[in-house]
This record gives C-alpha cells, structure tokens and sequence, in this order.
C-alpha cells in the first residue's frame, strides 16, 4: 500500500527478517497451520494430459535415500552404478523413449535425472524389462529396496516406488498449485475459489509434505518432438 | 489337465470364446452380502439348479445352453469382505478403477466419466459384471432371474453378433487373438503367429519377458489363475463414419496421386459392383483398420479386397516399407514384428479381445444416428504392461513410430477434427494426409473387473466379518 502508514506499516513489513518472528514461525505457526490443514504428499512425476505435447519430453527427477550416508555407504552407490554403467545405457537406448538421462550423487541421494517420452509406467517397465538384474545391486543399497528385490520379480511394486520418489512437478503457473491440491483432498477444482493470498501459505504447507520438488516443467529447446522423431530428423535411426 | 493348470479351475471366457450370438452383461451391487456369498459358493460348485454354474474352460464336447462367468470390481472385493491387507495386494489402476484412469484411458469430452450413463454414472456401486452368453433369449432372462435373487441388478447391456462375424462400421471381426502355450484351440489351428505365454493374461504364470512376472494379489488362492478385464461400452458412430468416408473419397478422386493409391485397373478387385468413389471408400476404411472390412489383411494384399490367390488372415508382420500404415488401428493395436520405437515391447503388450455389438442395425444406405456399438472386454495379466499401456502410447498419441506420433488412432482415437490427421500409403511409398475427421467411437461406460479363478470364487464365498 503506502508508506505513510508509518513505523507500523515499516514494523509489519519487516516482520519477516526478524529474529523473535522467525522462530515463532518456524516452531509454533507452521507446525501448528501443518496440524490443522495437512496436505497429502502429492504423488511424483508429470501429470497425465491429453496434449500431445504434454506427452513427449516428460522430466523424471528420482532421489533414491541412501541407507548408510557415510562416505562409505556413498561411494558404495556410485560404485554400484559406475559399475553398470554401459548396461544401464544399453538399456535406455533399448527402451526407445528416453532423450536423455544421468546419474548425481546430492547429499543422501542417489538420483536418476531423466528425460522422456509417454507414459510413465510403460518407460520404467520396459527399462526394468531391458536391463533385468543391473538395477538390483543398487536396490540393496536404498531405503525401502530390499522389498523391491529382486526388480524383475517386483515391477509394479518398483514402479510404485520410483513414482513415490520422483519429485513432485509444481504446476507452470503457480496458482494451479491449488488445483493439484484440491484434486489430491478429492475436491473439485476451485470449489470454492481459492484466495490468491493463500498461495504463500499453502505452498509452505506443501513443502512440509514434499521436501524437494521440481519447479514446473522446465525448458525445451525443441518443444513438442519425441526422441525418436529428432532421431528420425537427423537420420540417425530410431 | 496340463502341468501349467487345470482348466476345469479358470473361467472359461479368458482362454477361449464361446461365439455365441448374444450376451447379456448384469451390473451388481452387493446388497446383502450373505445372499451373494452363498450365490458365488453354489454358482462355483455348479450343483444347484436354481443358480446358474460358472462356465470353466473346458473343452466340452456339447456346449452349455448358457454359459455364465463373473468378474469383481475392486470395490466389489471390498463388498465380499476382502481384508484390508488383501486388497492393497492388487493393482493400482485396479484400486482406482476405470473411470480414475479417464485422463490416460482417452475418456474425456463427451466420453468422460461424467457424462456415462446409469449405472456407470455410479462406479463405486458396480461390484460384480455378471455376462450371460446364449444363443437363446429365454435362458438368458431365466438366468437374469436367478442372478437378480441374490444381487441388486444396477443396470443391463445386451450385445449381439452381427450377420457375418461384423462389428458396426462393417468390418469383420474377431480374427486376431493371442495364442497361447499349453492352451488347443481348434479355431487357431492355421495361425502361424509367435505364441504368447500364458502369464500373459494369467495370473502366475511366466510373461513374455523373460524372469519377469506380475505381482499375484494375495491371498494366493484369490490371486492366482485370475486375469483383468477391462469391459468398455463403445459407442460407434457409423453414419458418421460412412459420411466420412463419403467425404474422403470425393476428395481423392481429384487427387493428383490417387492413382497411386489405387490404380485404375484395380477398381473391380476392391468391389466388383463399385465405381472408383466406391472403391475409395473401401481403400480408406482398409488402411484406416489394416484390413478390408471383409477381412482380408492390408498388409498382405494392398490393391485388392478380393484378392485371386486366397491369403492367410493371421500370419503377417510388418516391415518399415509396409503398405499397412503405421497409423492403422491393428498396427497400433498390436505392430507385431514391426519396427517399433519401444524396440522391447513387440508382442508384450497383448490382449484377449472378447465383444459383440450392442444397438439397432445399421443400414448404410440409409443412415442413421442411433446409439449402437461395442461391448468390449479387454483381458489381461497387467493393465499398465497390456491395456492402458496399449491405449494411452500406441492406440492414441502413436509413440511406437517417429511418423504417426501425436495422431490418434482413426477409427477409435480420441480424435477432434481440428487436429486429426492419418495417413494413406502409396504405391511408390509416398504418402497422401488425411485430416478433419472426428471421434468416431464414445466411451459409454466401462469398469476394471478381475476375473477370478474357480478357487478364488469359492474362496470370497467362505470369507466371513
Ligand atoms: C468400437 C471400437 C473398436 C472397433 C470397431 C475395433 C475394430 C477392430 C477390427 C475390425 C479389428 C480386426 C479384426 C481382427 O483382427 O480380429 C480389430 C483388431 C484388434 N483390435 Fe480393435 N476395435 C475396437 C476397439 C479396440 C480397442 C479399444 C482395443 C484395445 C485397446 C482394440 C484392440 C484390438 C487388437 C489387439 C486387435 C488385433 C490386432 C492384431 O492382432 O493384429 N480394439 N479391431
């Protein structure tokens, strides 16, 4: 509004770098607004649309938690990865719809950084389906693996599991942050209508529940193409 | 009896088809869980004479007059009193059921869930699709009857053979199936095309990868030898197919590569009675299918519907220089052999195809818009592996092949004619687009329905609070 509402105004707006507002928000409003309105963890991965363009170039961001964080437990995963390395590659370029894809190791996470076409799903099968054992070195080493061990015997499980670990995609545009919200409670969309203001607060609700995410869809430099059309394109074959 | 299972302990209508003439789908509401529990345990045993017996798939000498089969939706499970352990045991897209899976499934528009009518308007309500296959109406009303004692009879679909084997939009149908081992099918006998394993569509059983099985829903008893359905009510719109039709060929008779399409001399052995806008027409609906409506495969005989020397109507694949587009329905159904993007998923992603056509005649000389079309059953072991997987990347958005992705599949794609676009093949390999054809086929209704095995049955009969 205006300045010359005075040191109040000043006071208020300053609220945010203080100390003493700092702390009562972070150990008292928070977790008390988190108790109140819990928000669901929402699921991983792009959403489902008809848009064919929607559908090509779709971003997986999966962390996978290490049991053991120690520079042991760490090198370990890499080892077990470095390991496979060219099978695992093999292996996408077999599935047929992954434009791109690598290997980070960030904090206490092994995470597979990927690029793809279609259905979610139907990529992790068939990579499952191509590269069989290689993957389960790494299973033993992340939390909640051992149940999916071996892979080629727990797919849907497995399935499940990347898609519980790959970061949630906020929506492009913020406020449809809302809607995904909505849908996920089981209400419709919109109804009621949500205040603009309240996006803030319900986005810090989110990150209670989803630690890491993904913000929107992220940038193409050939929007719209599927690898094996810029394949095709430059004759390379598909 | 075989060492991979007995049959006389599965349903009988997922390994083989009846061919009955008519069939009547009952949706049911568990209302009273004793009654329907006691109906399942005589229904399995097959003693009574007042509760039609489930049909095995045996091979019997005389068929049933009737034959009876069941499946359960996930919250029909819960309705028997399945344990909350149990159920978390099954699928996702199974849990969710059909009209969740709307988005992937292509059912929006006219075709969402929204707009389904009774009793599909209701999802959570649908607990049992009981099909009543006979060739007689009598046995199937005596039966709907019996069936209605025990459940709530939320709504009815009855479906027919057309004359000749057709479905609506006039194509001859129900020529391609899987094969499978361990399983004699005397109507296969010919089909020189790769066998499946049976964990195609049983529970339990190995899959086409190698090592990889799907998970069984536990308890094993319930999970084992059972398959998924997925039953959809399809609305065809055959005048507005037939009109479109009109439309295309009128537009490739001026076109400058037409007679690569069809050359001239060919006309007679596409119809013997059509003039060459005839004789279009059916050229498009062939490559639009990959067959010609009376059957005989595209791919195999691409310049005449009759051809001189008999073709097989099975054994085919396709290569890149096919003359079957990579845009038609059964290459994008099913692409064989064929070059594929998804190099793993040739002959992965199979179904067991089980329909017949619902609603009033349709003469095309006289068209009209009557609501008529399919009732399809869509089996299998997986729904993400065969199903969906088939339906959201291969039949609409056409990922499998660099030239048709983005399009949707044209006779049943969830197509808008702003965006449609499919096309023809020519002799010399090129190509002639066709574009502004709209939806032809509407999603009615549909559910996710297991089919449990002979011991599963008896075992949801015996469960109790
Ligand atoms: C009203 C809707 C539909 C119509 C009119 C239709 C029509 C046809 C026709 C005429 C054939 C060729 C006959 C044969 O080979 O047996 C066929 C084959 C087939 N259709 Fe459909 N179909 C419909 C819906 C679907 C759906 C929804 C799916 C799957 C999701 C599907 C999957 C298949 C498969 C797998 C084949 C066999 C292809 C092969 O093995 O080469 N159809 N369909």
């Amino acid at each position: 509004m205006s300045d010359d509402g005075g040191w109040l105004n000043n006071y208020v707006n300053s609220l945010p770098e203080r100390g003493w507002f700092k702390f009562l928000s972070k150990y008292v409003v928070v977790p008390y607004w988190v108790w109140r309105e819990p928000k669901p963890k929402l699921p991983g991965g792009p959403r489902p649309s008809s848009q064919p363009s929607d559908n090509v170039q779709r971003m997986m961001n999966l962390l996978m938690p290490l049991k053991d964080t120690s520079p042991i437990g760490r090198a370990k995963a890499v080892m077990a990865l470095a390991q496979n390395v060219d099978e695992i590659f093999a292996g996408l370029d077999n599935v047929g719809t992954v434009h791109s894809a690598r290997f980070l190791l960030v904090e206490d996470y092994i995470c597979m950084i990927s690029v793809y076409d279609g259905d979610f799903s139907n990529y992790i099968r068939d990579f499952i389906a191509t590269i069989g054992s290689v993957f389960d070195d790494l299973m033993h080493l992340v939390e909640g693996g051992e149940a999916l061990y071996p892979c080629e015997d727990h797919v849907e499980e497995f399935i499940d599991w990347v898609k519980a670990h790959d970061l949630f995609q906020a929506p492009d545009y913020a406020i449809n942050l809302l809607h995904v919200q909505d849908e996920a409670a089981g209400r419709s969309p919109d109804a009621p209508p949500h205040e603009l203001l309240s996006l803030p607060r319900e986005l810090i609700l989110q990150l209670h529940s989803n630690r890491n995410i993904s913000l929107g869809g992220g940038y193409r430099g050939y929007p719209g193409y599927s690898a094996a059309q810029v394949r095709d394109k430059l004759g390379v074959g598909w | 009896m075989n060492a991979a299972f007995n049959p006389e302990e599965l349903q009988g209508n997922i390994l083989r088809g009846y061919r009955s003439n008519m069939v009547r789908h009952l949706m049911l509401e568990v209302s009273d869980r004793a009654k329907a529990r006691q109906f399942l345990a005589a229904s399995a045993d097959g003693t009574s004479s007042e509760i039609p017996a489930i049909t095995r798939s045996a091979n019997w000498k005389e068929k049933p007059k009737l034959c009876f089969n069941i499946g359960v939706t996930f919250e029909g499970l819960r309705a028997l009193g399945t344990a909350s352990r149990d159920l978390d045991s099954f699928p996702l897209e199974y849990a969710e059921g059909m009209a969740k899976r709307a988005v992937k499934l292509g059912d929006f528009g006219e075709s969402a869930p929204e707009h389904w009518p009774a009793p599909f308007d209701q999802p959570d309500r649908i607990h049992i699709i009981a099909s009543l296959y006979s060739d007689e109406e009598q046995y199937l009303d005596q039966t709907e009857a019996q069936v209605a004692k025990a459940f709530t009879v939320l709504g009815v679909r009855n479906g027919r053979n057309l004359p000749d084997n057709k479905v609506f939009f006039g194509y001859v149908d129900s020529i391609s199936q899987p094969r499978f081992r361990h399983v004699f099918d005397p109507a296969q006998i010919k089909v020189d095309e790769p066998k499946d394993p049976l964990g195609t569509v049983l529970l339990g059983h190995p899959t086409h990868f190698e090592g990889m099985l799907f998970s069984i829903p536990q308890p094993d008893v319930l999970g084992r030898n059972g398959a998924f359905n997925a039953f959809r009510v399809l609305q065809q719109d055959a005048k507005g197919f037939e009109d479109y039709l009109d439309k295309a060929a009128t537009q490739l008779l001026d076109h400058p590569k037409g007679d690569l399409l069809l050359a001239p001399e060919d006309e007679k052995r596409v119809g013997k009675d059509l003039d060459r806008h005839g004789a279009l027409r059916e050229v498009v609906a062939a490559q639009m299918c990959g067959r010609w409506r009376n059957g005989v495969p595209y791919e195999l005989s691409p310049d005449a519907q009759y051809p001189e020397k008999e073709v097989s109507p099975t054994n085919y694949s396709y290569t890149r220089t096919s003359r079957c587009p990579a845009g038609a329905h059964m290459r994008r159904v099913n692409p064989r052999g064929g070059p594929i993007v998804q190099r793993v998923a040739n002959y992965s992603r199979r179904l067991v195809r089980r329909g017949m056509s619902y609603g009033p005649d349709f003469d095309p000389e006289n068209r009209d818009g009557a609501e008529r079309g399919l009732l399809g059953n869509f089996i299998g072991a997986n729904y993400g592996a065969q199903f969906e997987a088939v339906v959201c990347d291969w039949l609409n958005f056409g990922l499998q092949d660099p030239e048709i992705t983005g399009t949707n599949d044209p006779l049943l794609g969830a197509n808008v004619p702003e965006t449609s676009a499919f096309e023809l093949t020519l002799k010399d390999g090129g190509r002639i687009r066709l574009n502004g054809f709209p939806r032809f086929v509407k999603t009615r209704g549909g559910a996710y329905t297991f089919l449990p095995s002979l011991p599963a049955i008896r075992y949801l009969a015996q469960i109790s609070d």
